[in-house]
């Protein structure tokens, strides 16, 4: 698998919409399972063979992976680390261009936000099978059951959807648009409709953001500049061109072959092009019915995509599915929930499906349920976690009740704070600014943006909590 | 919907039992109301036109008993007597007959929605019926579409008021005509219709967003399916008729109910066979496909041999390589039967022809050395020596001299004669009417009058015929094949129908600007951004410059312009 494809981990992104979270930590180091994001798609990667990945990335996150200890990658891969400027405001795409010349072959893109056990394999069998341009991962989307903090009922479906296109096998992709960009209405070509006359349209599916793609659509990329992210305008491009003239007709293949620098088209010629074209002219083999057409109507650009019926897809993007990726995360590896090294007490009472990190000292008569509390994190007596997210280096007092809620790295919770649906923030430069929650008090369902304040200004805390009692 | 569907929803809810009892129905709707098969049809009504012999309407109603309906009512408007007479005669009307024939014949019908009203008028349907044309060939088991659509009144309490049948079968297939071809948008899992639109001379097919708008998540937008032009309709469709005049086609009212759907909340469903046969012989087109399907066996088990009208004598034995010959059939030396060939009773085949894919009907006497090609002949045609035939049809009587070669397409109607020595070139319909003729009668917009055509006769004979066009010893008017019109209208209008012409060149016109499109698109946005910023900023600072803006307030400007 290494000659044939290189890997390449998208792990640059700030995570805009999850601002809270990301605040201190940069997205692809945020604790899931105790374990820092970006490990589980290097996990995916090393577990179907690779050996070499190259991760593009920023100098922050470099930084921290060679310096923190809290954030270790338990990876035997050779990671090469390339950073790119924050600042500059790169997208996918353009990251992909800024790596250009240590693509070599096939490159399959993985964002460092996904979290799942798909099949990888059969994604690349599409990709191979088909001699694809590009092949891409996708899954029914999730519904997330758990009460997301500072977020009051349900979640409305405001988000656009996305809609997809396959054929009648489920696999070839024929349509890609955002609802946002449909305001005439699906509109799709009736020569796409009589080579495949069967479409199934399919909206509620999450993209995994993990793409095959064949080289030349990387040196494409290098030639046109204007494409800057790969989910948001290289694919829908992908999908266009498939059935666009140009680039399927064979009379113009031998000028196209030619032109194909100055025509900005994709060029798809790899070594074995020649011999493949040939296979392709001779076989009877026939990817469709109805009519005897050449294999793929004479397309030359194909897209497919592997649909994941059932399994982990999760895309931590969102403070829910933040949420729920660690719920579900310790599923996805067999480690001891307590880490040898944790201080437990005796007198405690730990759920199975809790996890306990490095070096944490939790005392007596605390109970800790469905949650994850992170390293070196000081748990005092009588405290009760449930449905929580604990980060690194919190300091909980005695007497706290914390319920459904996240607390970011290094917070310090008061004696006997009453914690409920809330968000934590964290904030590592000054350590006695941290969140302190002041004792007593009760913080049920604060806004995210009022909670961040609370480090600062206690009681402009009491006063901008929507619910306050005492 | 009035007060009278609510009533009835209710007396089916209580009377299900009943309702199982109850004969299944059906509605033959044995006219076309339109004049596709002019100059044919003006003879014989176009139900009543053999296919591989045997009318069409007994297909029809075959396929009804066969699927189990025991009571159908045939409406009937152009040349109805014949109808009338045809069914009488048949074995439909004898006492033994397990599909009890009611024929309502009135010449007031224009349109499918005018016969749903007077079904609705007279009461006729007490439950779920099938509605057909009388020129449909199928067969379909229709009951389980009959099973689903129960089911799903049942469950949704009659929202469902019509299960459209679909045969499966891929673009560019034989039997798909190009104007009949549709798009559905449909919902999977309940097989619900969201969209049905016809293709006809469209390039690009556009889907409202509000079809996507309820619940479901997996839509299909379907392209490979027939119109069978089979339809189980709920009581209501004929009440639905009454209170929208306006519907006229079976179409109209697909299209009302989808677009009415959030107001009246009816709904349609289909059902598609993929073994199944059936379609509409709506252009001769589709005559030449289900022809040929006939006798190679797709519609089985109605079959030429299977001579289920039950007639005496027609009987024909079926031989390999699909050639079937009636009784008394005579074949002279050296003549040879390729393939696919039906050849009626006491027919006379001449020595060293060809016949290949083609339908020769009773009493036909054809010369030596002639070459049939899907030729379709029907009853009492003479053909001489030396004639070739291609892809055309012969109506009854017609005369065919000495070496005449009909290319493609050609139609000779009732009792034409043609040559000798003559080629007709292709799309050539002939007939002993005028065309000036029909003209005079066309007043009527609506096309079904059963106006008495005659009456005009002695003026037409007048006119003498062209030899040049039909021949030194020819009979009968060439009829200006609309074809060569170049008005959309008329082309819609022609009698052999759009050839299915699968052009894949055709829309690169449109890919090409779509894809000029992309470019810009591809490398407009940032850059226009940028521009448009520009001449903003540059806009806000001459103005603030003319109307004497202060500096704060102009800041606060260009910054909201980010």
């Amino acid at each position: 698998l290494q000659m044939e494809l290189q890997a390449v981990l998208m792990a640059a992104g700030g995570g805009s919409r999850m601002m809270d979270l990301t605040y201190n930590t940069p997205k692809p180091l945020l604790p899931v399972g105790n374990k820092p994001l970006i490990w589980y798609p290097l996990n995916l990667l090393e577990r179907v063979g690779f050996e070499e990945v190259i991760v593009i990335t920023t100098k922050e996150v470099q930084k921290m992976i060679s310096t923190d200890p809290k954030v270790k990658l338990d990876v035997k891969m050779k990671l090469d680390l390339v950073c790119i400027q924050e600042d500059a405001d790169m997208g996918t795409a353009d990251a992909l261009r800024h790596i250009q010349q240590k693509v070599k072959t096939d490159v399959l893109v993985v964002s460092c936000d996904l979290i799942t056990d798909a099949a990888l394999h059969e994604v690349v069998d599409l990709f191979r099978a088909h001699n694809a341009t590009l092949s891409m991962l996708m899954s029914k989307a999730h519904e997330f059951t758990e009460t997301v903090p500072g977020q009051k009922g349900k979640k409305k479906t405001g988000e656009q959807r996305d809609f997809v296109g396959v054929d009648g096998t489920g696999k070839r992709l024929l349509f890609m648009a955002n609802e946002a960009d449909l305001d005439e209405g699906v509109v799709i070509r009736k020569s796409i409709m009589r080579k495949h006359p069967r479409m199934h349209i399919k909206t509620g599916l999450v993209d995994a953001h993990l793409y095959c793609l064949k080289k030349s659509v990387v040196d494409f990329l290098a030639d046109n500049k204007s494409i800057s992210s790969i989910r948001g305008e290289l694919v829908p491009y992908l999908v266009r061109k498939q059935f666009s003239k140009s680039t399927n007709s064979p009379k113009v293949i031998d000028e196209t072959h030619q032109n194909l620098k100055k025509n900005d088209k994709i060029q798809i010629s790899s070594r074995d092009e020649e011999l493949l074209h040939l296979t392709q002219e001779r076989s009877c083999w026939n990817d469709h019915r109805g009519d005897m057409s050449d294999a793929y109507h004479g397309g030359r650009l194909r897209c497919y995509v592997h649909i994941m019926d059932e399994g982990i897809c999760y895309r931590v993007n969102t403070l829910a599915a933040y949420i729920e990726a660690n719920r579900l995360a310790p599923k996805l590896f067999d480690e001891p929930a307590v880490h040898p090294s944790a201080v437990v007490s005796e007198r405690c009472l730990i759920g199975a499906d809790s996890i306990i990190g490095a070096s944490c000292q939790i005392s007596d008569k605390t109970s800790i349920k469905r949650s994850t509390i992170g390293v070196s994190t000081t748990v005092r007596e009588k405290v009760k976690v449930t449905n929580s997210i604990i980060m690194h280096g919190v300091t909980i007092e005695e007497g706290c009740n914390i319920q459904g809620s996240v607390i970011c790295s290094n917070a310090v919770i008061g004696r006997g704070a009453d914690i409920k649906y809330c968000l934590v923030g964290s904030h590592s430069t000054a350590r006695e600014h941290n969140s302190k929650i002041a004792p007593e008090k009760r913080l049920t369902e604060c806004h995210r943006a009022e909670v961040n304040i609370t480090y600062h200004y206690k009681s402009i805390t009491y006063n901008n909590c929507h619910k306050v009692s005492k | 919907m009035s007060s009278r569907g609510g009533k009835q929803k209710k007396g089916n809810v209580t009377s299900e039992q009943e309702e199982e009892e109850q004969p299944l129905q059906a509605v033959l709707v044995a006219d076309s109301f339109n004049r596709r098969f002019f100059p044919i049809s003006k003879d014989q009504p176009r139900a009543l036109l053999p296919l591989g012999n045997v009318a069409m309407i007994d297909y029809t109603l075959e396929f009804l008993t066969s699927t189990g309906v025991q009571e159908t009512f045939v409406f009937c408007c152009w040349m109805s007597n014949k109808i009338k007479d045809h069914l009488l005669k048949s074995k439909w009307c004898r006492p033994t007959s397990p599909n009890v024939v009611h024929i309502i014949t009135s010449d007031l019908y224009r349109s499918l929605g005018d016969v749903l009203r007077d079904v609705d008028a007279k009461n006729l349907v007490r439950n779920d019926f099938i509605l057909v044309y009388g020129d449909v060939v199928s067969n379909i088991d229709v009951s389980q579409a009959l099973q689903e659509h129960r089911h799903r009144r049942k469950v949704d309490k009659n929202i469902s008021v019509m299960t459209m049948v679909f045969k499966e079968s891929s673009p560019g297939h034989k039997t798909r005509c190009e104007e009949d071809d549709v798009i559905v948008a449909m919902d999977s899992k309940s097989k619900r219709v969201l969209h049905y639109q016809k293709t006809q001379g469209l390039k690009k097919l556009q889907f409202p967003m509000n079809i996507f708008q309820h619940g479901s998540d997996e839509f299909e937008i379907r392209h490979d399916l027939l119109d069978c032009h089979i339809s189980i309709c709920s009581p209501q469709v004929a009440e639905l008729f009454t209170d929208n005049f306006d519907y006229q086609t079976r179409n109209d009212f697909v299209r009302g109910i989808l677009v009415n759907e959030e107001i009246l909340g009816n709904q349609i469903h289909l059902y598609v066979t993929q073994d199944g046969y059936g379609a509409r012989v709506s252009n001769l087109q589709m005559y030449d496909s289900v022809s040929l399907d006939m006798v190679r066996r797709w519609v089985y088990p109605l079959t030429p041999e299977a001579n289920f009208t039950d007639q005496q004598g027609q009987g024909c034995t079926h031989s390999r390589h699909n050639v079937y010959r009636g009784a008394e059939v005579s074949l002279g030396h050296g003549s040879q039967m390729e393939e696919n060939v039906l050849i009626g009773r006491d027919t006379s085949i001449g020595a060293n022809c060809h016949i290949s894919n083609s339908v020769i009907g009773n009493n036909c006497t054809i010369g030596d050395n002639v070459v049939l090609d899907r030729a379709h002949m029907w009853n009492n045609v003479h053909v001489s020596s030396n004639v070739e035939i291609h892809q055309s049809v012969v109506c009854d009587g017609a005369v065919v001299k000495e070496a005449v070669r009909l290319n493609k397409q050609c139609v000779l109607a009732y009792n034409v004669v043609i040559g000798p020595n003559l080629s007709l070139p292709e799309g050539t319909v002939v007939s002993m009417h005028h065309p000036e003729e029909e003209e005079e009668d066309d007043d009527d917009e609506f096309l079904s009058d059963d106006q008495e055509v005659g009456h005009s006769k002695d003026k037409t004979r007048q006119k003498a015929f062209n030899p040049a066009e039909v021949g030194p010893e020819g009979k009968g008017y060439i009829w200006k094949a609309s074809m060569n019109d170049t008005e959309d209208e008329e082309l819609a209008q022609c009698l052999w129908g759009l050839v299915l012409n699968p052009d894949p060149e055709s829309d690169s016109e449109s890919e090409a600007s779509e894809e000029s499109q992309d470019r810009s698109r591809s490398v407009s946005p940032e850059i226009d951004d940028v521009n448009a910023f520009q001449l903003e900023v540059l806009g806000t600072l001459q103005r603030g410059l003319e109307e004497n803006i202060v500096c704060d307030n102009l800041v606060l400007e260009i910054n909201s312009l980010k």
